[in-house]
């Protein structure tokens, strides 16, 4: 018995109509921003949902106690590290501007020490420092405002879990539709793709978050042993920061190294701290990695940075975020491709090999 | 008063255990304890097959392994003649496809459901990804494939033995 024949739509017209809802999505991609935070932490939480599934608990109920679980969790977090945050958002409220007009102040005795130095007319090394430097305080004065401009981002807070809860619920059940619908010779392949996808994208997400909050935890723990001020602020921006590879680490430095200097005054207080995040790079690398990147994709350095400037480039701080995970997935795809192409164009060889001695 | 009957009831999801018990019926998976069969529940992808829907074509290259819940599959051959030969029709609780766990080959066979058939999905990464994450499972499915081919080869040196014999 033959399947019912179907006609089916040519690569331009799939390629035209795959350019189409990408364009679209693009344009509205503001308004997906809640959808897709929802559905990397439904991702990201699922394995803990999955590995109790499979003892034969109720998937709602499992996510249910897994909410509760975290609200309680949250609200214990808040309370003990309540002091401690609510201090840190005065002092740097109040020090915010004091912190900046003493940058200023660094950043002109520097350039006024370099123009001396430079072998070049002291005019003319003036104007290109000034060019330069003058661009950086600009910067410099934004930095507020940018922070600010995030805080949409938190807005998402109370989103981004209730449309998780429903990414969470449906999750197994809208893959397996999916499956259900497409033509049945192709089920084989979806599967192959959806897999390679899942490796890639599982095993990047989970693990950028597990170095996220370890460089979090661990520069906290650091700063306070340090007693630097401002240690949870600065712990929190170096953890939400890890996200961007290498970004949480530097920021760390920067930032913590920074306030460390200009509150006990001396350099080596500054390299306390740079000493303090080299340890937590090297612990994240000898540590982590190894488990981490086991399984994940590898993209070369270039691919790397061309993604991240990609993403920084059409979404933003989002953008950021993303790029590699989006790098993971078009990975995948041009692996998948080329497998089937070279399987179904016979560019394989399926001849059994090294058959020698009989079967006994 | 809430017995811990009703409470179990309450938590347990009654389709993941009957998934369960259909599996702890194959061979393949009967040396597993109930956890691992839990872990195969969600490994496996399920899909029903209309009546007269091709499962895959012969010359596709194999993927998976398909488990028959329910319902009736035939596998057929064309031969080089053209006309199509009639192999095996598998029944509920049987499975086939299953040289796509070894070997990316070519299928020796066509596979058409010939009734609504609801079949289970094996995919081979992820048969690799459970023999690396749990070998228990991954070993024993193993050991069940390599006992089943050395059965057919065994049968196959045969049947080649008494035709030669026959001349």
């Amino acid at each position: 018995m033959a399947e019912p024949q179907r006609s089916t739509p040519s690569f331009l017209t799939v390629f035209i109509v795959v350019g189409i809802a990408l364009y679209a999505l693009f344009r509205v991609r503001e308004a997906l921003t809640p959808f897709i935070l929802a559905a990397a932490f439904a991702y990201v939480v699922n394995p803990a949902i999955v590995y109790f599934e499979a003892k034969g608990l109720k998937r709602l109920h499992l996510i249910l106690i897994g909410y509760l679980t975290s609200l309680l969790i949250g609200c214990g977090a808040y309370a003990g590290l309540k002091t401690i945050i609510i201090d840190e958002s005065e002092r740097l409220s109040a020090n915010a501007p004091v912190y900046l007009a003493q940058i200023q102040k660094f950043v002109l005795v520097q350039q006024a020490q370099l123009t001396r130095k430079l072998p070049l007319p002291p005019k003319v090394a003036g104007h290109a420092l000034d060019s330069v430097v003058g661009a950086g305080l600009e910067r410099l004065q934004s930095v507020p405002s940018e922070i600010l401009g995030l805080l949409p981002l938190l807005a998402h807070g109370l989103l981004v879990p209730f449309i998780g809860f429903f990414f969470l619920l449906d999750g197994p059940d809208g893959f397996d539709s999916l499956i259900q619908a497409m033509p049945s010779r192709y089920v084989e392949q979806a599967i192959h793709l959806m897999g390679e996808i899942d490796t890639a994208l599982g095993n990047y997400l989970r693990g950028i978050l597990i170095v996220a909050t370890a460089i979090g935890v661990a520069s906290f723990l650091g700063l306070l042993a340090l007693g630097v001020d401002n240690a949870f602020m600065i712990a929190v921006l170096s953890g939400v920061s890890s996200f961007v590879p290498y970004l949480g680490v530097v920021l760390g430095i920067v930032v913590g190294g920074g306030m460390a200097w200009y509150q006990f005054g001396t350099i080596s207080a500054f390299f306390k701290v740079c000493l303090l995040f080299f340890g937590i790079r090297l612990a994240d690398e000898i540590l982590l990695q190894p488990i981490i990147a086991r399984h994940s994709v590898h993209l070369h350095p270039m691919v790397f940075l061309l993604a991240l400037i990609l993403g920084a480039e059409m979404f933003g701080f989002l953008g950021l975020v993303f790029a590699i995970p989006a790098a993971c997935i078009l990975k995948a795809l041009v692996q998948v491709g080329w497998s089937w192409y070279e399987s179904e164009s016979g560019l394989e060889n399926f001849a059994p090999g090294g058959e020698s001695a009989p079967y006994t | 008063m809430i017995s811990l009957k009703s409470l179990k009831r309450w938590f347990w999801d009654p389709q993941f255990a009957r998934k369960k018990q259909f599996l702890r019926s194959l061979e393949i998976f009967q040396d597993l304890n109930n956890g691992e069969l839990g872990r195969m529940v969600q490994v496996l992808h399920a899909r029903t097959y209309r009546p007269g829907e091709v499962i895959f074509v012969e010359g596709d290259i194999g993927r998976a392994l398909f488990i028959l819940e329910s319902g009736k599959v035939e596998l057929t051959r064309r031969a080089s003649s053209g006309e199509t030969r009639t192999l095996y029709t598998v029944k509920p609780g049987e499975w086939f496809g299953e040289m796509a766990l070894l070997e990316s080959l070519p299928r020796s066979a066509t596979a058409t459901a010939t009734e609504t058939s609801r079949l289970h999905l094996l995919y081979r990464t992820k048969l690799e990804a459970l023999l690396q994450s749990e070998p228990r499972i991954g070993v024993t499915i193993m050991g069940h494939l390599a006992r089943l081919l050395s059965t057919r080869l065994r049968r196959a040196t045969d049947e080649l033995a008494v035709s030669a014999a026959h001349g």
